[in-house]
């Protein structure tokens, strides 16, 4: 037992107070060089490219077009509208087809001038999706009393089964002069 | 004088030991969130401003596109033609399955621009979009 009283107890210790000065100091580079840009935008799905395009008619009452002219004008199936108003009249119409099945539900075709401006472009699509958006918020609260986005999965499901949306842009016709 | 005697002599420090731990798990926070920006935007835009957006879920997803004043097309780190959106795409969308292509256009582009392209993209099969906007207060 000797030998562990001889043994010298000397303190190796690597000093710690400068670790907290590191790691700020990277912790600075971090939140400066990081951005959170949250990319947000309004999400849409392109219909597959084919050559001939097949046309079929679709009856009237199922389909709301929306036309935007060069100057920004707007008209909803041949009435001239305001921008504005387009939610408001695209709600009702979706509302009600709420109980329709699934191939009679509203179709909101969005068609544009080569020169129309592209803002002019998306404040009309940022209308239709809002109508959209809208009746599922209502829906979704009548019938389970929550926002759509406070939903579970299977509901959520449940609600773009319901309310599905069918926005179709329209395909760019070849001008004949 | 009474006073100074009943002092407590107990110490009186804030432990500052585990102060690195946190500071580490802020700064891992922070390293897992931080996106480096790894390409150079080349042209000039001004995103138009929307209300029903929507969040990209899937960063690793995305790929972008931009628009700016005078009709320039960008596509990563190069200025690109409206004929070789086409290919540039598919090679994008063979890499990447499921890709996301978020369009960054210009307000006051022309609409006759932003079709040739959607028709670019739908030959390329790269068919999920997204219309890059701000949040309009």
């Amino acid at each position: 037992m000797a030998f562990i009283k001889r043994r010298v107890l000397r303190s190796a210790e690597i000093p710690t107070a400068s670790q907290a000065d590191l790691a700020f100091l990277l912790l600075l580079f971090f939140l400066v060089s990081t951005v959170i840009d949250v990319d947000t935008g309004i999400g849409m799905t392109l219909p597959e490219y084919v050559e001939d395009v097949e046309t079929v008619e679709i009856s009237k009452d199922r389909m709301a077009s929306v036309l935007i002219n060069e100057s920004g004008d707007v008209l909803l199936d041949g009435q001239p509208i305001s921008l504005f108003q387009i939610t408001a009249a695209l709600k009702p119409r979706i509302q009600s087809k709420l109980d329709q099945p699934k191939n009679k539900k509203l179709i909101v075709s969005i068609k544009t001038d080569r020169k129309t401006v592209y803002n002019a472009y998306i404040q009309a699509l940022d209308q239709v999706k809002l109508a959209f958006f809208e009746v599922r918020d209502e829906y979704s609260n009548s019938k389970f009393g929550r926002r759509y986005i406070d939903l579970d999965e299977t509901e959520q499901n449940e609600m773009k089964e319901a309310v599905p949306i069918i926005i179709s842009i329209a395909e760019p016709e070849k001008v004949v002069k | 004088m009474k006073f100074e005697k009943r002092r407590a002599t107990i110490k009186q420090e804030i432990p500052t030991t585990s102060m690195p731990d946190i500071v580490f798990m802020l700064l891992m926070f922070f390293m897992i969130v931080t996106t480096l920006r790894e390409v150079t935007v080349l042209v000039d835009f001004s995103l138009p401003e929307a209300k029903a957006l929507e969040k990209i879920e899937n960063k690793r997803l995305v790929n972008y596109l931009w628009v700016g004043k005078g009709d320039k097309i960008q596509i990563s780190d190069s200025f690109a033609k409206l004929e070789d959106i086409q290919s540039i795409m598919y090679a994008k969308r063979q890499a990447l399955p499921n890709i996301i292509i978020s369009l960054r256009i210009d307000r006051n582009a022309d609409m006759g621009l932003i079709t040739d392209i959607q028709q670019e993209l739908r030959k390329a099969f790269c068919l999920r979009i997204n219309y890059s906007a701000n949040v309009k207060i």
